[in-house]
């Protein structure tokens, strides 16, 4: 005779206890979102963290399981961040061969971006009078989500909401960028590129690259200086405008 | 692989020494990049064992975003309450910053024989 196995409650308070239970919610449904976009042929509208967003959420809805809770278990695959920000060095790196002398125009087109993107989020959310969380959260946002967290947590912003800020900019980048450019009639796949990388980091790179070599590289190199830029500026001018 | 792990994390504990104690308001990883940067820039090449873990990592960057952002549910609320103008700023800033850098690129650089464009 088998032992008597525990009834499934037990087995269930167990897993939910250990970090098991998170992470393989946070695998599982990264997966499924994976799926979902190189089904949709690489839709970024089918954007694989969005999805997983959504599942996980709806996850720890069913669990009934408190956020504290889940990311106590999750805080392995968030650690990595770290790591992972380091590793932006080798793109930006890769890049760097290929420029020739242009870095002073790179800078000077990701200054004007860099600013242009704060200037007008905060301006319009100020416009609403909306919420001073919300304005906070949004300074770091074309920031490549790992470093926007790490500046959000230095300016006493919400590294949550930043992160979420980050990653629909990337998407609506990754959406919105070509018809953009093709207004401005901005035709070179290198200036394409940029710009997107600059704008959308990481999810409007992954965009350049499926549509130009050359925009896939240069979109890197603007994601990653504006990463590099945005966390060395980012802070300083904002505890000298706020005195 | 754990050759590239292990340099990896060197340089991110570095980067959070440097934070802790010489550049407060600069986040660790960053430092770590630059760090990192510097001594590819030096070496003239990446490390295969490098190479392999970083840009592995840098593929499923999305994945390691996943639990900070779950957050999020706790600020639906707030977001609901705001949702037009949170949808109004994002929309109209990165459509913003796209034309901006392109533009800017576009009257600051000079062409080049070797420039692709797009049809």
């Amino acid at each position: 005779m088998r032992p008597d196995l525990p009834p499934i409650h037990d087995i269930w308070v167990y897993l939910a206890g250990s970090p098991l239970f998170a992470l393989l919610l946070t695998l599982g449904a990264y997966a499924f979102g994976l799926f979902c976009y190189e089904r949709s042929r690489r839709n970024p509208l089918a954007n694989p963290v969005l999805l997983a967003l959504l599942v996980v959420a709806l996850g720890l809805y069913l669990a009934d399981m408190p956020y504290a809770r889940y990311f106590e278990g999750a805080q392995f695959v968030h650690f990595l961040l770290g790591t992972a920000t380091v590793s932006l060095a080798i793109p930006i790196y890769k890049g760097w061969s290929s420029l020739g002398g242009r870095f002073g125009v790179l800078l000077l087109a990701l200054a004007a971006g860099g600013v242009c993107s704060i200037a007008v989020a905060v301006g319009v959310l100020s416009l609403f009078q909306a919420d001073a969380a919300l304005v906070r959260a949004m300074f770091a946002k074309s920031v490549t989500a790992p470093i926007a967290m790490g500046i959000a947590e230095r300016i006493g912003a919400s590294p949550t909401l930043t992160a979420v800020f980050a990653v629909t900019t990337g998407i609506l980048g990754a959406v919105l960028g070509r018809y953009v450019l093709n207004a401005c009639r901005v035709t070179a796949w290198w200036q394409r590129g940029f710009a997107l990388g600059v704008a959308a980091h990481g999810i409007g790179t992954s965009r350049a690259f499926s549509v130009h070599p050359a925009a896939g590289t240069y979109a890197s190199l603007g994601m990653g200086l504006h990463g590099i830029l945005g966390a060395t500026l980012i802070p300083v001018v904002l505890r000298w405008v706020s005195g | 692989m754990i050759h590239g792990f292990l340099q990896l994390l060197a340089f991110q504990a570095l980067g959070e020494l440097c934070s802790r104690f010489v550049l407060p308001f600069i986040p660790g990883p960053v430092l770590g990049l630059v760090l990192l940067l510097a001594y590819l820039g030096v070496r003239g090449s990446v490390p295969a064992s490098i190479d392999l873990v970083g840009s592995g990592i840098l593929q499923h960057l999305g994945l390691l975003f996943i639990p900070a952002s779950v957050g999020v549910i706790m600020y639906l609320p707030l977001l609901g309450a705001n949702a037009l103008a949170l949808g109004l700023a994002l929309v109209l800033s990165v459509a913003a910053t796209i034309a901006v850098t392109a533009l800017v690129l576009k009257a600051a650089a000079r062409p080049r024989e070797d420039d692709e464009h797009a049809p």
